[in-house]
């Protein structure tokens, strides 16, 4: 499984649509092979969802995202997960045993249904 | 001043105000900044101005950080944030440094105004589109845009071929702002419009005494988008005499005004667009092949809207969200037959057919959702005409079976493919299939 977090300074970035890089965790059997960045800067907005599509990514986690971006994404087939903020290795391990609903973890004001989150279920992910 | 005092004042004015600490954490948050972002105050108090305001800028250019390093004011920088209904707005912002009463810096106050109408606009009369413009979640689509930022920075010459209203010319302008001569002129020309024996002046401009009433010089398309890029819509349709001079400015960079004695340079890109097979019209000797090679050096093909139903939701909502800014109105959505009815539409007209609809409701909707009987006629009658259920009006019912036929169609039997363009769990498919007695394979 490859889980993919928007990144910035060891943060979850801000907003998925300017993150400037991705971070690729990939996981086999529950423990973690392999890791990677994906840089994002100025690419636009299917741009975006091309680089998860073309890595394989399975599930994506972060900040802020726009309506339409997060209708890409989830039409591409990546599972979602926005409205998250916290640092990155916290953030992983918080969604690996399914603690991502923790209050510490979630970004306020965002619109009705996206804190729960997109296509994950089909993929057997956890929130 | 006292605190209740400042607040009422703050919290009367259309631009959005919030101060921060040295912190970084927000320390107040007057009403409009709550309309703007969509955060209330509650939220917002406490919280990193970052995670709030969600702009371009907070990460690797923040304007406030810029303003308590230097100690410079900034006036009416133009970002973008993400709002908390999830819509990108423009926005201008200002900053400046928070003191206390010895002149120490405390903190830092940010002011915001909401100024997506206008960049709209702007964007509409200068034709500043980008590929941001291009709404799109669907798979044909995803591959142009993979090579549009390498197509944009070479300086080939670009064929896009495409039905009428599938967005050529906002292709062609999305591929000049991304190049490096986005800051010269973009010049469209609609070859079709103009009839053969204006068409050569109109290109290449002419000398006076070319002809009568040439009393003075005129530059053509050509100079005036000199530095620039060219747009040819229409290509198809210019006659090979024309077409002669053309292949000559794309061989040899160099053209002749009408009437003129001496060559001009040219230092112009040149794209150019068709929903015309030329290859067919090579075949009927209506376009040189020679022509055909040098402009065909990219490709790019758009799909009609009718092979890319997916983004059918993502554009109404895009036009929505444009004319509720056009004509002042609050319209919210659309219901469900109304995307029903779309979805099942062909589209001859394509996008550019979509938006008149669009706003054609929006002329006759007085409230806030888009119902059926507010669509153009012509497309319910299209409807009824193709599936006809004995003269009787199509139920919701009758629109789904259509639907899942013409997806199912248009995937190859696909089941998966079919569910995920439907937008559908492939169960829900397989249970509809079954319940409408649909042939399936």
């Amino acid at each position: 499984m490859k889980i993919a977090i928007s990144i910035y300074n060891g943060n979850v970035s801000n907003v998925f649509d300017f993150a400037p890089r991705l971070m690729v965790f990939e996981f086999e059997g529950g423990k973690e092979i392999d890791r990677f960045a994906i840089l994002l800067d100025r690419q636009f907005l299917p741009q975006r969802v091309g680089e998860l599509a073309k890595h394989g990514i399975d599930v994506l986690i972060c900040g802020a995202i726009s309506r339409r971006l997060a209708g890409m994404v989830v039409a591409s087939g990546v599972g979602l997960l926005p409205y998250v903020t916290g640092r990155v290795d916290d953030v992983l391990r918080a969604y690996l045993v399914g603690q991502l609903v923790q209050p510490q973890f979630r970004m306020s004001g965002c619109w009705s249904g996206a804190r729960k989150g997109f296509g994950y279920r089909r993929r057997g992910c956890r929130w | 001043m006292e605190n209740e005092e400042q607040n009422v004042i703050l919290n009367s004015i259309s631009e959005g105000v919030f101060t921060v600490d040295l912190d970084w954490r927000i320390t107040s948050f007057n009403r409009a900044a709550e309309i703007i972002t969509g955060i209330p105050y509650q939220k917002a108090i406490g919280k990193h101005c970052k995670e709030i305001l969600r702009a371009d800028v907070c990460e690797n250019s923040c304007t406030l950080r810029q303003t308590m390093k230097t100690g410079n004011s900034i006036m009416n920088k133009v970002v973008h944030i993400i709002d908390a209904n999830g819509k990108k707005k423009a926005v201008a912002i200002s900053t400046a440094l928070l003191k206390d009463s010895r002149g120490s810096v405390i903190g830092g106050v940010e002011t915001f105004r909401d100024i997506s109408a206008i960049e709209q606009l702007r964007k509409e009369i200068e034709g500043k589109y980008s590929c941001e413009d291009i709404i799109s979640q669907s798979h044909k689509m995803q591959n142009l845009f993979a090579v549009l930022p390498n197509v944009a920075e070479s300086n080939i010459t670009v064929l896009i071929e495409g039905e009428s209203g599938t967005g050529k010319e906002l292709f062609a302008r999305a591929i000049h702002n991304m190049s490096f001569r986005k800051d010269k002129p973009f010049v469209a020309v609609n070859c079709g419009a103009l009839p053969d024996s204006l068409l050569e002046s109109e290109l290449f401009g002419y000398k006076s005494g070319a002809f009568t009433d040439a009393k003075k010089d005129k530059p053509g398309r050509f100079a005036l988008a000199e530095g620039g890029t060219i747009f040819l819509d229409e290509i198809g349709d210019i006659s090979l005499s024309v077409q002669v001079k053309l292949l000559r400015v794309l061989q040899e960079k160099t053209y002749e005004p009408v009437g003129g004695v001496s060559s001009v340079e040219s230092n112009v890109r040149v794209i150019t667009a068709t929903n015309k097979s030329l290859e067919k019209l090579i075949q009927d000797g209506k376009f040189r092949d020679d022509l055909y090679y040098r402009i065909n050096v990219m490709k790019l093909e758009l799909p009609p809207l009718r092979d890319r139903k997916e983004d059918i939701p993502l554009l109404v909502d895009y036009f929505i969200s444009k004319f509720n800014q056009r004509h002042n109105r609050n319209i919210c959505c659309v219901t469900t037959e109304v995307t029903a009815t779309l979805l099942a539409y062909d589209f001859p007209g394509n996008v550019r057919e979509l938006e008149n609809i669009i706003e054609h409701c929006f002329v006759l909707c007085e409230g806030e959702i888009i119902e059926v009987k507010h669509l153009p006629s012509s497309v319910c009658q299209a409807l009824k005409t193709e599936h006809s259920y004995k003269n009787e009006p199509a139920t919701i019912k009758q629109m789904e079976i259509l639907l899942i036929e013409q997806a199912l169609r248009r995937n190859e039997y696909n089941k998966s493919a079919t569910a995920k363009q439907l937008g559908i769990n492939k169960s829900t498919l397989f249970r509809k299939i079954k319940a409408f007695n649909i042939k399936s394979s």
